[in-house]
């Protein structure tokens, strides 16, 4: 408990010491993101034009996110069949179609609510400073320390870390 | 009470038995169920052949998919897939769903991901065959390439000696196409297929079901075909756009 109070304590230290180390980057990424949200549907394939809008889930029900973990990518045959999928405890990670990420599943969430203050499942307009984008799972994230990021529209979800 | 319930019982076995022996040979030499029909098998074969056969195509792909909630209640999502292929080693494959819309770019030696929405692109060395790529991009990142199968049917990556149940259910119209319509299981995965009927044997739909959730999550794909494709070469390249980002790309973790 010590231990996980101190780990808890010097996550926001080291994202302060992060952001004032590379304040450049930082704006960059927030501001990319926030841009990101004029969504025009770039380039390639076809697919025929989609009405030029982002998606808005902010009013989607909290338990739209509570995706049960037998519930698994089953998109590609062979993936399914003959392939021996590390299903890493998530709901869907992998699958192509899937931009879903469990937001309401561990139970240690509440636990880190209080002290870090970005709550698992909430909305921000822009992402806190020190933000590292990263890809991972071919999704896009931004990973503020130990809080996590997925873009949604024009803002961002508070999720549990991807791994 | 005991002996009550065991004579039911018995009553039960008795009636059943006459009477499933009597159902049994009404059917018109119907395979027992859970055969492997071999002319199913080979039907995933010569399509799978036939693939391999094809250099440079166009594919697109509609999916409806589902997922199942804590309580058991079922949400559906659609996502589309639109790609430009060229074997053995070049693909474009523009991945667009709900919330995110991705670029996958392959041109034989470097694999991007791009995301238009932030300008964000990862790069990633690699040479290899595409179904060398759909295996190197799962197991290292847990990246899914879509409509995977049709690179992988044809080649050992796609075994077909597991199959447990396998059956031909007919045919039927895709869009205007005839297809014959293929239904397997295998595992805890019920699968089903419709390939365009004739020689030159396409998949136009793949329905998958998990019967590893009491809910039966299922996905829909239709697939449409373009043989004749006009894109050029230069699709497989990428050049990062004004303002675009490199960014990392995490192997992924084993939890």
């Amino acid at each position: 408990m010590k231990n996980a109070f101190s780990k808890l304590f010097l996550t926001p230290l080291i994202v302060l010491v992060l952001a004032s180390f590379a304040m450049a980057p930082v704006a960059e990424a927030a501001g990319g993101g926030g841009h990101g949200g004029g969504g025009a549907r770039a380039g390639g394939g076809g697919g025929g034009a989609r009405q030029n809008v982002q998606v808005n889930n902010s009013r989607a029900d909290v338990r739209t996110n509570n995706v049960r973990s037998t519930s698994v990518n089953n998109v590609n045959v062979n993936k399914n069949v003959n392939v021996d999928v590390d299903r890493r405890g998530g709901c869907c990670n992998g699958g192509w179609d899937n931009d879903y990420h469990p937001i309401a599943t561990a139970a240690a969430v509440t636990a880190t609510v209080a002290v870090t203050s970005a709550i698992v499942g909430s909305m921000v307009r822009t992402v806190p400073p020190g933000c590292v984008p990263v890809n991972y799972g071919g999704m896009i994230y931004q990973q503020c320390g130990s809080t996590w990021y997925q873009p949604q529209g024009s803002q961002f979800v508070v999720i549990n870390p991807p791994y | 009470m005991f002996y009550k319930i065991l004579a039911l019982g018995l009553l039960a076995m008795s009636l059943a038995a006459p009477g499933h022996a009597q159902t049994a040979p009404a059917g018109t030499a119907q395979p027992a169920a859970n055969a492997v029909d071999p002319a199913a098998i080979q039907a995933l074969k010569d399509m799978g052949a036939h693939l391999q056969t094809l250099k440079r195509f166009q594919v697109s792909t509609e999916l409806t998919g589902e997922r199942v909630l804590a309580d058991g209640q079922k949400l559906q999502h659609t996502a589309t897939a639109d790609m430009d292929v060229e074997r053995p080693n070049k693909l474009r494959a523009l991945m667009v769903s709900a919330r995110a819309e991705r670029e996958l770019i392959y041109d034989g030696r470097t694999v991007t991901l791009y995301t238009p929405a932030q300008k964000f692109y990862s790069t990633v060395q690699f040479d290899g065959t595409l179904g060398e790529l759909v295996k190197r991009l799962e197991d290292r990142y847990g990246v899914e390439v879509p409509l995977s199968d049709l690179f992988l049917w044809g080649t050992p990556a796609a075994p077909l000696d597991k199959i447990e149940s396998a059956m031909n259910a007919g045919q039927d119209f895709i869009g205007k196409d005839l297809c014959d319509h293929y239904a397997f299981r295998q595992g805890k995965i019920d699968w089903q297929i419709w390939i365009t009927a004739g020689s030159k044997p396409l998949p136009r739909k793949i329905v998958i079901t998990n019967r590893g959730d009491e809910a039966r999550p299922q996905s829909v794909s239709l697939l449409d075909w373009n043989l004749k494709p006009t894109f050029k070469d230069s699709v497989f390249k990428f050049t990062p756009p004004k303002g675009a980002t490199a960014i990392e790309i995490l192997p992924r973790k084993t939890k």
